[in-house]
């Protein structure tokens, strides 16, 4: 082995955590980092991310660097002495186990409020929608002017979803085939939806605007044409578009231009 | 041994394509295949269609040839030996539909005992130069249905001829006209008009479908030229135009042939394999074809 | 050795790429209906003219073309058609291909390759016939019939909402279903016109503009055109109905003997009435199955002893077509299935959920399936009555089912 190919070696590990680091410093920029966070808890979700994102980030560049000084300074071609075998370090194996546990006890803890947060202090109110997810679409269902699923003035619509904006919205979750994951990008939601159970899932948007409902459900050929839309909007529009909905859904005259009856987007 | 070399390679692509092939082919039926389009003629035809020129429109009707009118007999039998009639599976309503230990038997094939008359045969003229009486008439055919049964197996009627569909059961019934607009519900002894807008060509079916069992067949033509063999197999075709060479289909529920048509081995009146068969009439003339015999091959068991 | 194992190798390469293709992808075309070009027992030089003549008439599935006088939009078509690509402007298109074929197939007959294990099977466009509509039964459907069903999807069905496509997509899908039925009715009524040939045309239909557009395809086309005029008239529900009297009468009327509507949506609404028919896309299937069955029973008992050589080609000729006919029905015919009459206290509606949706399935009955018309039995006013009694029935307070409190079916699962 020559030393140009021990420099090379070196020299290739080097690029991986160079490599790694200049792509997150980019990907914002070609807008391939997280979406517009939209909801109240997204913040905390948002602050874990790049929370480990830093710890992990600090641990890989440091061990990638370290990698790479290895392979400079133990180059095969320029040591000439023997290698030293060694037995061991006790010290280092305590060191180095205590160090990684502590962390992730210190995460499991640090989140705990998050989690707890998004998927355990549920809301103490009635559903504001259903969301049945089927091959391959998501059917939505408003319980109406009495709150209540399951009457007859239940709204019916599909993959048009919208909520108002700055209020506690709860979502019981269905699926009527398959597993599928209701997935709000801008809401940081992700919820497999689960056949037999009815799950629920609640945010407060904090911003107006139309966002995607996407399946996060990879098996299965048909799961990423089930494209949905979520619209935030201030409370008044909100009541406003579900008393119009209503209008619709009962009417008992053709409507005078069923074209204009979904506002649609490219 | 390049030559063993060979023979062992070739034998290996030989398995190798016997296990690929059922995997890229897969496992769906293989389905028959056909000739495709010519295109060079599909593009000297479409110059013909896109081009604005439309001579002459629709077909002129036959240009008349003869004057008078005369009728067109015969009698259909049956020249095999007709089996038992098949009970029909009636399992709803079976109050009023087996009323009294009543079964319903299948009357696709109805020939009569003692002179074999093959009942239930359509008969009709393809095309007519002539009509006699211009307009249907306004009196309503009727058409009932009684113990989950259409009493008429083969209707025919004349186009703009009102129907008067009804039934005569203390339950509800719906009868349901394939290929036509009419599905509709007849209530308990009630019933309902129903006046057919086009021809059928050959005999359309009509259902019940709150009693699938129910069947029955309806023919409607523009000029009314068209009978069904009574039981003894007879049918009478009158004031038919005199004069010109009238070609004539006959149709049959059971037929085993193209469509229903009942294709007979009767050189004299040119009877063709499509069940057509043709005659030309003089004026005033009562034409009897005679004895018709349906072999036992032209019907389907 | 080692030049043996090379050779086996590169064998397996070329045998490889024989058989997945390296090439371009063959060109889509437009599958025959084969079913009724052996009902009808086309020789293959007839089943090449129709093909021909419906090259013709509208072209390829990577190019259509219409005449004028089908009314359709070209340009729309051409943005539903051929391969999914975007233009040079950026647009999409091969819309149909995209979302549809997959079921529906390229030629719109229902055989895509997930047909099969749909239930219900998709629609065949063919034969012209469209259940969810605001037209009396016969009619087609209007355009925004088309464009309502797209846009809301068929619950109960494995059709979904295309909502959240652009509007001209939405239009262009409409237009390319009404082309796929167009030339599939066309095809149909060219197959059939064989039957009524003359014996002097020799079997071969005449390729005249009189014969192909005037007498067909305007016969066709114009009933397409004819149902934006043909909207059922749907007189109001009267605005002071009293709810609870006019369940109470609907409920009469369901299970009265005028109506009916108890003896295939069955005493619980469960749809477990009569449930053994089939619609019409299946009863072809099961008619030609019993005809086969019949005629196959027929060839196969008659004794060829006794036969002139005319006979015996003859009989020779049938068994020929009864065996073809049954590769036929195994390759472009779904096994048949019943249609179950629609269990009304699930509260999915397959045509919409509005009332004038179930009005327009009462007054015109379902085109293609057995739901008979209430029309002229069932007077308008009645028909309100039954619509409100049917809306009640999935929250109906039924002791009679065993729940003590509003139930919907669907949230049982």
């Amino acid at each position: 082995m020559s030393r140009l190919s021990g420099i090379l070696w070196s020299l290739v590990f080097l690029a991986v955590p160079v490599l790694g680091v200049a792509t997150f410093a980019i990907a914002p920029a070609i807008d391939v980092w997280l979406p517009q966070d939209v909801s109240e808890h997204g913040k905390a979700i948002d602050g874990l991310f790049y929370f480990i994102l830093a710890l992990t980030g600090v641990v890989f560049v440091a061990t990638e660097v370290a990698l790479f000084w290895f392979l400079w300074k133990y180059d095969a071609a320029k040591a000439t002495g023997p290698a030293t075998y060694i037995h061991g370090s006790h010290t280092l194996e305590v060191v180095w186990t205590i160090i990684p546990a502590a962390t992730l006890l210190f995460l499991a803890i640090y989140q705990m409020n998050t989690w707890a947060d998004v998927k355990m202090r549920r809301p103490a109110m009635a559903p504001s929608v259903e969301v049945v997810a089927r091959q391959f679409e998501w059917r939505l269902r408003y319980p109406g002017r009495d709150g209540t699923l399951g009457t007859p003035d239940d709204l019916f619509l599909v993959n048009d979803l919208h909520v108002p904006v700055d209020e506690d919205f709860l979502v019981q979750l269905k699926s009527m085939d398959v597993l599928h994951s209701f997935f709000l990008p801008n809401l940081r939601i992700k919820q497999d939806a689960v056949p037999g159970m009815k799950i629920p899932v609640w945010f407060k948007a904090t911003e107006t605007g139309q966002f995607d409902i996407v399946c996060a459900e990879l098996c299965g050929w048909g799961h990423y044409k089930m494209k949905g839309r979520v619209t935030v909007e201030s409370r008044e529009d909100f009541d406003r578009w579900l008393e119009s909905q209503y209008a619709r859904q009962e009417a008992t005259q053709p409507e005078p231009d069923p074209s204009t009856a979904v506002a649609r987007t490219e | 041994m390049p030559t063993c070399s060979r023979s062992n390679s070739s034998t290996t692509v030989l398995v190798a394509f016997v296990v690929l092939f059922p995997v890229a082919a897969g496992c769906r039926p293989e389905r028959v295949v056909t000739p495709g389009a010519d295109a060079e003629t599909a593009g000297a035809l479409r110059a013909t269609l896109v081009s604005a020129s439309s001579g002459g429109g629709v077909t002129a009707a036959a240009a008349a040839t003869g004057t008078g009118w005369a009728t067109l007999k015969g009698r259909f039998v049956f020249a095999g030996t007709p089996g038992a009639p098949k009970p029909l599976v009636a399992d709803k309503d079976t109050e009023v539909c087996s009323k009294g230990g009543m079964k319903l038997l299948d009357r696709s094939l109805l020939v009569d005992p003692s002179s074999k008359g093959l009942a239930n045969v359509v008969v009709f003229a393809r095309k007519t130069s002539r009509v006699k009486e211009a307009s249907p008439p306004s009196t309503p055919l009727l058409f009932d249905q009684k113990q989950c049964e259409f009493l008429a197996p083969v209707f025919a009627a004349r186009v703009g001829q009102p129907i008067d569909v009804k039934n005569s059961d203390p339950i509800g019934h719906n009868t349901n006209i394939a290929g036509s607009d009419f599905n509709q519900l007849i209530p308990a002894g009630g019933d309902t008009i129903y006046v057919p807008k086009a021809e059928t060509g050959m005999p359309t079916m009509v259902t019940c479908n709150v009693h699938p069992w129910m069947k029955a067949y309806m023919v409607f033509r523009k000029d009314g030229y068209v009978a069904v063999s009574a039981a003894d197999g007879s049918f009478t075709i009158p004031d038919l135009p005199a004069g010109e060479p009238l070609e004539f289909q006959v149709w049959h529920e059971r037929s085993t042939g193209p469509n229903g048509a009942v294709g007979i081995d009767k050189p004299d009146l040119k009877w063709t394999p499509k069940g057509r068969f043709q005659v030309t009439l003089q004026p005033d003339e009562v034409k009897d074809i005679g004895t018709l015999d349906v072999p036992a091959s032209a019907i389907g068991t | 050795m080692h030049r043996r194992t090379s050779l086996a190798f590169a064998g397996l390469i070329v045998c490889l790429a024989s058989v997945t293709g390296c090439g371009k992808t063959p060109p889509a075309f437009f599958r025959p209906n084969m079913v009724e070009a052996t009902k009808q027992r086309l020789t293959p030089d007839q089943e090449k003219q129709v093909a021909t003549i419906l090259l013709a008439m509208f072209g390829t599935p990577d190019e259509p073309t219409c005449l004028p006088e089908t009314g359709l939009d070209e340009a729309k078509l051409r943005l539903a058609a051929g391969p999914v690509r975007s233009d040079i402007v950026g647009r999409k298109n091969g819309l149909y291909r995209e979302h549809c074929a997959h079921c529906h197939g390229i030629t719109g007959d229902a055989l895509g390759p997930t047909a099969a294990f749909l239930n219900p099977y998709p629609r065949d466009y063919r034969p012209g016939v469209f259940k969810f509509k605001s037209t009396e039964r016969a009619d087609k459907p209007t355009h925004a019939d088309l464009v309502r069903v797209l846009h809301n999807g068929i619950p109960g069905t494995s059709m979904p909402s295309f909502a959240l496509l652009p509007a001209a997509q939405v239009e262009a899908l409409a237009e390319y279903v009404k082309y796929l039925s167009i030339r599939g009715e066309t095809e149909l009524a060219l197959m059939r016109a064989y039957f009524e040939l003359d014996d002097e045309a020799q079997g071969k239909l005449p390729e005249t503009r009189e014969f192909l557009v005037d007498e067909t395809l305007v016969a066709v086309a114009d009933k397409w055109k004819a149902a934006a005029e043909a909207e059922i008239q749907v007189p109001p529900m009267p605005a002071d109905i009293d709810l609870v009297a006019s369940i109470a009468k609907g409920k009469e009327l369901f299970y009265g003997d005028k109506a009916n509507c108890v003896k295939c949506h069955g005493v619980t609404g469960l749809g477990d009435g009569q449930a053994n028919d089939y619609d019409d896309w299946n009863k072809v299937i099961v008619e030609i199955g019993k005809e086969l069955a019949s005629g196959a029973a027929s060839a196969r008992g008659s004794s060829t002893a006794g036969m002139s050589p005319d006979e015996l080609s003859e009989h020779r000729a049938q068994l020929a077509w009864l065996e073809k006919f049954g590769k036929v029905l195994d390759g472009d015919a779904l096994e048949p299935r019943t249609i179950p009459p629609r269990n009304l206290r699930h509260g999915i509606y397959r045509g919409g959920r509005r009332p004038i949706d179930l009005y327009y399935r009462i007054h015109a009955g379902i085109n293609g399936a057995p739901m008979p018309a209430a029309k002229g039995t069932v007077p308008p006013e009645d028909i309100w009555h039954i619509v409100n009694y049917v809306r009640s029935l999935p929250y109906e307070l039924d002791g009679e089912l065993g729940a003590d409190k509003p139930m919907l079916a669907r949230d049982r699962f």
